[in-house]
């Protein structure tokens, strides 16, 4: 999928590779360590022969030398689900008026969420990786189920792009059936906590928990010109902002986001903050880096 | 106009400035916009304050500067100027019968009368006329001043400056408002009667020089005959006094009665030219110590042991006790007039042999009106024209002409104006504007808020 809008972000993540952040649970073969042992050429370590192993695996000449027999075990390589929770609710369609084109870095939250949703996407299904996504919006609920195929990617790309965000639904329902790696891209101001603790569980089942949180430039500077702010997911919540509320607002607006991020972190999420006037291939080499740059085991 | 408090109109000028400025803050609601993150902005009133680049409600605006400038304005006590030259006059016209020629005098006044001007008629008492009512006055005056006492008997022969110049110190307060300057002019005689004690204290209230125009005075030349003494008591002391008086000036007959006067006496005094004087006799039980003043041409002065007689309400009075009451009064009775003395002098002593008695007699013997076509002394006239506090004694008449020129030069307004009163009838008018405007802009203020 190296033509279209997204051309030019695939080719320049066509070489990164998104490592599981620690071994995966056993599965098809992939390109993650599993938490298996299986009989690749690798070697890792030996094992005593148990009844029932496979006598195919004693290692002969240890047996000959020592006259116990002992089993040879080599690293295991498995696949790792993807599962991509998009929030499409009114808050993300911000700024409204968002003309991104090829080589662009996206203007707007729900520009980039979709740039980093397939762009992540389409390094998962590079690794072999199974990748599937859930959007919610105010059009209900739309599911594609993590795929290997080939087209999954581009299947990925028409979902977004037909998609145009509205009203306010939760997400944290939608982790339950995320698979094995869940990659929330959202802005926070809907069910965050919700979410963060959904997050969490779904980290203490073995899965991998990431929670992209998107940031416009102009909500973190907004106009200097006096606007009563309105809330799109809440028309009641309406304030003045003005020369003398801006600075409280930039203070409350980056403690919650501390908050936000203490809280995801805590719970080992991989949290990162993503701002609307950032490259989308920048960020995501800055999110599939683990880390420390090393897998936890 | 000229304001008299302008601090005042500047507070005004101030309030309405700060009004604009208040309008060109709007506190309205500012526009809409969508923003995700509204709910971290502080919570404050909905209303924020903006400037704007024009003022706004500019119904209201003009309103409240209107209120307030009326305010200002009407607090600075204006004061409306009077349209007409910047130097104005103010002018006393002698119209008593000591005036010779009374239209060549009313001339001269008109002359020197400036429009805007004032002018002052004046003969024991004073008063303003307007300039329409002065043709008719002066039509009047002009038939009877410097006409002899059979023709208007009882017009005062005294034009006495001291009221003149009350009236117009009153007059230049009013006409320097909006005038550069008022000049001083005295159309006048000046004869001895026209001064007294009060002149010299009145004529300096005025600020500055004036412009005196000396008239021919109508002067008394014939000499009269000794009165005569009609009484009944053989030793009356009054025959020694009326024998030591000298011939009085004027062409008239006076007949002297201590007592009741009969019908012959009226009948007598009904001549031309007659005085008849009442002055009834009184005991010595009733004497006291008194002082009486003659006023007229003689200003004698008599203290001794009087007695205070009843005196009929006359026209005219000729003599005061010192506390101002009547003490003796004269009335017309067709070409001559009758003079009642209600002054008791003692029947004994030698009171009526002193030289106060015979001065206040002489004054009692005048002729109906006063005697007239006694001139002032120039070293007194030289003072009134100079006006300073040097008093009346002359000293600097050897002035030059130029400085006397100078010495009759205007007065400043300022001097005069600043007694001034502000026109309290236009700053009733102002408030009632402002109030009128703020009413207007309630009106306005609650129909924008439906």
């Amino acid at each position: 999928m190296a033509a279209g809008p997204y051309g030019a972000l695939l080719d320049a993540v066509g070489a990164v590779r998104w490592p599981a952040r620690r071994r995966v649970p056993g599965g098809g073969p992939g390109a993650h360590q599993s938490r298996t042992r299986g009989v690749a050429p690798e070697f890792a370590e030996y094992r005593p022969y148990r009844q029932g192993d496979d006598p195919r695996r004693i290692d002969w000449k240890l047996l000959g030398r020592s006259d116990r027999a002992f089993i040879r075990l080599a690293p295991d390589h498995a696949i790792l689900g993807t599962t991509f929770i998009v929030d499409a609710s009114a808050s993300m369609d911000f700024p409204r008026v968002t003309v991104a084109g090829e080589g662009h870095r996206a203007s707007g939250k729900w520009e980039l969420a979709k740039r980093l949703t397939i762009a992540l996407a389409a390094v998962a299904h590079a690794s072999g990786d199974p990748v599937g996504l859930t959007v919610i919006s105010s059009q209900g609920t739309r599911r594609l189920d993590p795929r290997t195929r080939a087209g999954v990617v581009a299947d990925i790309a028409r979902t977004l792009d037909a998609l145009v965000p509205d009203g306010s639904a939760p997400l944290a329902p939608l982790v339950a059936g995320a698979a094995s790696r869940c990659v929330a891209i959202t802005d926070c101001l809907g069910d965050v906590e919700a979410l963060s603790a959904a997050l969490a569980r779904h980290r203490v089942r073995g899965g991998e928990a990431h929670l992209l949180h998107v940031v416009s430039r102009a909500e973190l500077d907004p106009p200097s010109v006096a606007v009563t702010a309105v809330d799109p997911e809440d028309p009641r919540c309406e304030r003045p902002l003005v020369v003398s509320t801006r600075e409280g607002y930039r203070e409350s607006f980056a403690a919650w986001r501390a908050e936000v991020s203490r809280r995801a972190l805590a719970d080992g999420i991989a949290y990162h903050e993503v701002h609307d006037d950032a490259l989308p291939e920048v960020l995501v080499r800055r999110i599939v880096v683990p880390p420390g740059g090393e897998w936890r085991r | 106009m000229t304001l008299l408090a302008p601090l005042a109109f500047a507070m005004g000028l101030a309030a309405a400035a700060v009004l604009v400025g208040l309008h060109l803050l709007t506190t309205r609601r500012p526009p809409s916009a969508l923003l995700p993150t509204a709910r971290f902005v502080p919570i404050v009133d909905a209303r924020a304050v903006s400037r704007a680049s024009r003022p706004t409600d500019l119904i209201l605006l003009a309103m409240r500067v209107l209120a307030a400038l009326s305010i200002g304005a009407a607090f600075a006590q204006p004061v409306l100027d009077a349209p007409g030259p910047r130097v104005r006059s103010v002018v006393l016209l002698d119209v008593s019968s000591g005036v010779a020629d009374g239209a060549a005098a009313a001339r001269a006044a008109l002359e020197r009368l400036t429009e805007g001007g004032a002018m002052v008629l004046f003969d024991t008492a004073a008063r303003e006329v307007s300039r329409d009512s002065l043709g008719t006055v002066l039509s009047r005056s002009a038939t009877s001043i410097g006409r002899a006492p059979s023709a208007d008997a009882l017009r005062p022969s005294r034009g006495a400056l001291s009221p003149a110049l009350v009236v117009a110190r009153a007059a230049g307060s009013r006409v320097a408002r909006g005038a550069d300057s008022v000049r001083l002019v005295i159309v006048s005689p000046f004869t001895a009667a026209s001064f007294d004690a009060a002149t010299a204290a009145l004529r300096t209230s005025w600020p500055g020089g004036a412009e005196l125009v000396r008239v021919g005075a109508a002067a008394d030349t014939a000499r009269a005959e000794r009165p005569r003494l009609v009484t009944s008591l053989a030793d009356d002391p009054l025959v020694p006094a009326i024998g030591q008086l000298q011939p009085a000036r004027g062409a008239h007959q006076v007949r002297i009665v201590r007592g009741i006067a009969t019908a012959g006496d009226s009948t007598w005094a009904r001549g031309a030219g007659s005085v008849l004087v009442i002055w009834p006799l009184t005991g010595n039980a009733a004497l006291a110590a008194d002082g009486v003043t003659a006023l007229g041409v003689h200003l004698a002065s008599l203290v001794a042991p009087l007695a205070r007689l009843p005196v009929p309400a006359g026209e005219l009075v000729v003599a005061r006790w010192r506390d101002g009451s009547a003490a003796a009064v004269e009335s017309a009775l067709d070409a001559g007039c009758v003079r009642t003395v209600g002054v008791g002098i003692p029947l004994a002593g030698d009171l009526t042999l002193r030289a106060p008695f015979g001065e206040f007699l002489e004054a009692m013997v005048e002729p109906c009106g006063g005697a007239r076509g006694v001139a002032l002394p120039d070293s007194v006239v030289a003072w009134l024209e100079r006006g300073t506090a040097t008093g009346a004694d002359g000293r600097r008449a050897s002035d030059s002409p130029q400085v006397r020129a100078a010495r009759r030069s205007a007065t400043p307004a300022s001097l005069l104006a600043a007694t001034g009163v502000p026109d309290a009838r236009l700053g009733a008018w102002l408030l009632l504007l402002a109030l009128l405007a703020l009413s207007l802009e309630w009106v306005l203020r609650r129909r924008g808020s439906r």
